[in-house]
């Protein structure tokens, strides 16, 4: 069980002419932190949308917890235990901030999972206190800064309480104090347990990322796309010393 | 006794701590009052019309509002809910003798059935196509209408349906009241959870997927729920007149209910019904033009070609009603876009910087978390 926590198999999208994702099969366990990375354009956001569907795949399937899940609407499988985030960030932003994340506490899955927690306003309160914007909780979400939006779709995404979080540059626009804070609460989300009202899982994580330092220290597996293909899937220490990773990033040398 | 004494000042301490401090909040209890008290201060039929033609389409743009103005759905077919309401109950109550208590909730459930039909092929359209598909949804509606006179009556429609209640006075409260009572609730629905996820549907859709929310079955219930206010408008319309025509269905009525709704103030409900208790007062107000005449003594007195040219222009004075209307209409959007209401309410009360409660203006801190305001 373990092991099929999240399996992908033979993944396939092409947009046109362009193969975004080619043939790509990999898992992730249910206690990991999966680093996700490559050059711009390789396809790490098409496959993020193609496992929370809002894309659909042309072919290959999708497995989360022995359930096939491509093919089902987004919502059916954020309530399965799946939340994501816009690398792009998308908040309502005509509403306060606190409805952000209300909306994500009103969904099935974290109204049954509720327990005896019925006041959902003060649950979406601990998620945005865990993201760290709660003093800013009434003010409408268009003044928020670009790393503020950053902190309220993570507290969007933790607010439904999901067993596998696809994080799409949560470091994208912090500054270099804030990424370490930011890096800190993904680890302790991690743990799991409970942050006031709201309930962690525990979730592995899915983190596309381009600040390889930062993510280096908090993944416990890097897997490498490139123009759509797997090229390397291991221990951080491995995948940063494969040859095909450091062409990938760098370009071939003349020699 | 002491106790009720004890009850009785808690309910004022309450009322002036809750209702007195905010001019919006007594405003509205100006509101039901001037409702309730209405036939008493102006015992007239004639204004008893204009007060319950305005409540009716009060029902009916706040309906408009709750679809559109929320959901962000752009319905300009709102006339299909009505004339769906007015006729079905129209037909009920004339072929099958229901009466209106029951046959308007029943052209209500008709007009829920007339939102899923247009709902659920409109779900994946989206903002003028969204707008120009449910257009076209009451024009053919007319045509079947008109292509089955025999059924529906054609252009005259169907009528001698029973009244509402036998006096003027009754009739009068139970539109009111009605009204009232409705749009107190879709205030409530609006500002309940269900509200906050209209809203975000508005704002993002994809956003509001990935965060778990079903937001076809929202659409759904927005539509339907707007169909079900505006239906009960319908029917109440239909046994007011005691006809329901075609004009019910017509393009105009449609746009009317999205010039009410934008005049006053969308996503607020309340700006709907204000806009409604303005403009179609002063559609009759300036029906006083019909009857501007010029003094034979003052024509007597004046150059002849002066006396023709003023004769002329007090002649196509009544029939520059509708431009009047269009030009106030017009010069109110111009200085306040977002609408004649939140205009208004910015202007007395103001937001607390720190803790969003609303303050009247006049006020130095925040009633609730003493800030500064200014």
């Amino acid at each position: 069980m373990s092991l099929n926590f999240l399996e992908v198999k033979d993944l396939d999208k092409g947009f046109g002419g362009l193969k975004a994702i080619n043939n790509a099969s990999f898992n992730v366990r249910r206690d990991e932190i999966v680093g996700l990375i490559g050059p711009n354009g390789a396809g790490k956001t098409t496959l993020l949308r193609m496992i929370l569907g809002i894309l659909k795949s042309d072919s290959g399937t999708i497995h989360f917890k022995g359930k096939k899940i491509n093919g089902k609407k987004t919502w059916d499988i954020i309530n399965l235990g799946i939340a994501g985030t816009f690398q792009n960030m998308r908040p309502f932003r005509h509403l306060p901030i606190i409805a952000n994340v209300m909306v994500a506490c009103l969904c099935p899955r974290a109204m049954k999972r509720g327990e005896w927690v019925k006041r959902i306003e003060a649950k979406a309160m601990d998620a945005l206190e865990f993201a760290g914007i709660s003093d800013m909780a009434r003010e409408k979400a268009s003044t928020l800064s670009q790393g503020d939006l950053k902190r309220l779709e993570v507290a969007r995404a933790v607010a439904t309480e999901p067993e596998l979080l696809l994080l799409d540059e949560p470091f994208g626009g912090l500054s270099p104090a804030e990424t370490d804070l930011m890096a800190n609460s993904i680890k302790r989300l991690h743990k799991g347990g409970r942050f006031g009202r709201l309930h962690s899982e525990g979730p592995a994580m899915i983190i596309v990322e381009h600040k390889l330092k930062q993510l280096m220290k908090i993944v416990d597996r890097i897997i490498v796309l490139n123009y759509g293909e797997i090229i390397a899937d291991g221990a951080p220490e491995e995948v940063a010393k494969n040859k095909k990773v450091i062409e990938s990033y760098l370009g071939k040398g003349d020699k | 006794m002491g106790s009720l004494i004890f009850y009785l000042r808690k309910l004022i301490k309450i009322f002036r701590s809750e209702v007195l401090v905010l001019p919006s909040r007594v405003a509205v209890m100006l509101f039901f009052l001037f409702i309730i008290l209405f036939p008493i201060i102006f015992p007239d039929p004639y204004y008893y019309r204009v007060i319950v033609l305005a409540s009716i389409f009060a029902i009916l743009a706040a309906s408009w509002d709750l679809l559109s103005g929320f959901t962000g759905q752009m319905n300009f077919g709102h006339a299909l809910f009505f004339g769906v309401g007015a006729y079905t109950s129209a037909m009920l109550n004339l072929n099958l003798k229901i009466p209106p208590i029951a046959s308007i909730p029943l052209g209500a459930v008709a007009a829920v059935m007339a939102g899923l039909i247009i709902g659920i092929p409109c779900l994946r359209l989206r903002g003028t196509y969204l707008a120009l598909t449910t257009l076209s949804f009451p024009i053919i509606l007319v045509g079947m209408i008109f292509a089955f006179p025999g059924f529906t009556g054609g252009e005259l429609g169907v009528s001698g349906l029973s009244r509402l209640a036998d006096s003027y006075i009754g009739n009068y409260y139970i539109v009111t009241i009605t009204m009232l009572v409705l749009v107190t609730v879709m205030w409530k629905i609006t500002d309940s959870n269900i509200g906050i996820i209209l809203h975000a549907v508005r704002e993002d859709e994809i956003a509001v997927r990935t965060s778990g929310v079903n937001t076809t079955r929202y659409k759904l219930l927005a539509f339907s729920l707007s169909g079900f206010f505006a239906g009960i408008s319908g029917g109440l319309y239909a046994h007011y007149m005691r006809v329901a025509g075609p004009s019910t269905l017509e393009v105009n009525t449609s746009f009317l209910v999205v010039i009410y709704a934008i005049f006053g103030g969308i996503a607020t409900i309340y700006g709907p019904v204000g806009a409604v208790f303005v403009l179609i007062p002063l559609l009759e107000f300036l029906r006083f033009l019909e009857h501007v005449r010029i003094p034979d003594q003052i024509l007597s007195i004046m150059p002849d070609l002066l006396g023709k040219f003023l004769v002329k222009f007090v002649e196509i004075l009544p029939n520059t009603r509708m431009f009047i209307f269009a030009f106030f209409i017009l010069m109110i959007l111009l200085f306040m876009p977002d609408g004649l209401l939140p205009w208004l309410r910015d202007k007395v009360e103001t937001q607390c910087p720190r803790c969003k409660v609303r303050n009247i203006s006049r006020r130095q801190t925040c009633r609730i978390c003493t800030a500064d305001l200014h």
